[in-house]
């Protein structure tokens, strides 16, 4: 009677954890994704420095994609952003990957990833439906800066981002330090 | 009964309906290459891309191509009709970085009669470029190409309805290299 009950408890718990970790990783994948460059690289997430939002104002926040037209690519009031500035982003990027793409895989779309060992820049672009627009997370990791951001896309403004992810990135990036004011 | 009995002698209809449905959707998804294999390359390599555009977000990027303009409005007609476009490349520092199993792990997946060759293919890049279709009928319903150079391996797989021509025309958009291959006689060659 003792072991049914205790199996019985033990087949609860798993289930909550893993409705738990479920709605966690459909909720909450900006925070874990922060959390995750956090504990690889031993460094932390920190506001927008003020040299970062002076030198944008001046550059403007809009994209210009591929010689098209300049324009916003998030949705009014949809984007987060996580940076880390100044730190050293040492450690093998392939586990780095193996271990957010297994993180993600289960509720976004990995899109576009490029890795650079010379230059040690990762970018990653992860992409999943939101009603009848489009959720984003963009990470990029350069050997002394990184950056999270998670936006909300028309379908127009992602296929954009597709066109030229890498430069649709930064202006995402650049979007949500300047929204951040 | 009688609801039931209907419902019976409908079953086979739809049995065989699922099934023609199915082996569609599979016949399709056969021309999607497993790459994975050559994820561990990553970790050698200098620079890194992997794309991953499935049907759905093909559909949404051709909706940025401008009818008006005549070249963009070419890649829209193309990109329309397609299933999924997926890329892996690979540039490395020093030659032999790559082994001939790696290749092997994508040549093994495309095999006649599926698959077949297309010789006499021109590339403006150095290395050995091989060109596969996958021909679903009379229309080609996949196409491989591995590019392999001494320091550097890309290999570019597009589902759905695509030939060379068409090819040349799709390079440098979502995420698909430069490859500079040419079409040429559409010869099959033996495996």
């Amino acid at each position: 009677m003792r072991r049914k009950v205790s199996t019985g408890i033990s087949i609860a718990l798993l289930l909550t954890s893993l409705c738990v970790s479920a709605a966690h990783a459909k909720g909450d994948d900006f925070n874990s994704v922060v959390r995750m460059i956090e504990q690889f690289y031993n460094v932390k997430h920190e506001g927008i420095p003020f040299l970062a939002k002076a030198g944008l104002k001046v550059v403007g926040a809009a994209a210009r994609i591929k010689g098209g037209e300049v324009r916003r690519l998030a949705e009014a009031g949809s984007i987060k952003i996580a940076t880390f500035e100044d730190q050293a982003f040492d450690g093998d990027f392939t586990e780095f990957r193996k271990s957010l793409n297994s993180s993600m895989v289960q509720t976004w779309s990995p899109l576009v990833q490029t890795v650079s060992a010379t230059d040690g820049e990762q970018n990653y672009v992860f992409v999943r439906e939101k009603g009848d627009k489009f959720s984003v997370i963009v990470v990029n990791i350069s050997p002394r800066d990184a950056a999270v951001v998670q936006a909300t896309l028309s379908p127009k403004n992602l296929a954009l981002l597709m066109k030229d992810p890498e430069e649709g990135g930064k202006a995402l990036r650049q979007e949500a330090i300047i929204d951040q004011e | 009964m009688k609801s039931l009995l209907k419902t019976l002698s409908r079953m086979p209809l739809a049995i065989s309906l699922c099934l023609i449905v199915t082996a569609l959707t599979v016949k399709a998804q056969d021309a999607k290459i497993q790459m994975a294999h050559l994820d561990h390359l990553a970790s050698r390599a200098n620079e890194t891309v992997d794309v991953n555009i499935d049907e759905r977000l093909i559909q949404l990027a051709a909706k940025i191509f401008n009818d008006k303009d005549e070249d963009e409005a070419q890649i829209k007609k193309l990109v329309v009709g397609l299933k999924g476009i997926y890329v892996k490349s690979f540039e490395f520092d020093n030659d032999n970085e790559y082994s001939a199993a790696d290749i092997d792990s994508i040549r093994s997946q495309l095999r006649e009669p599926a698959w077949s060759r297309l010789v006499n293919v021109t590339s403006k890049r150095e290395g050995n470029v091989e060109v596969y279709i996958s021909l679903g009928g009379p229309q080609i319903n996949g196409l491989v190409v591995i590019s392999a150079e001494s320091k550097e391996l890309t290999v570019v797989n597009i589902v759905g309805p695509v030939d060379l021509e068409k090819l040349a025309k799709l390079e440098g958009n979502l995420g698909i290299p430069e490859l500079g291959i040419k079409p040429a006689k559409q010869k099959k060659e033996e495996q």
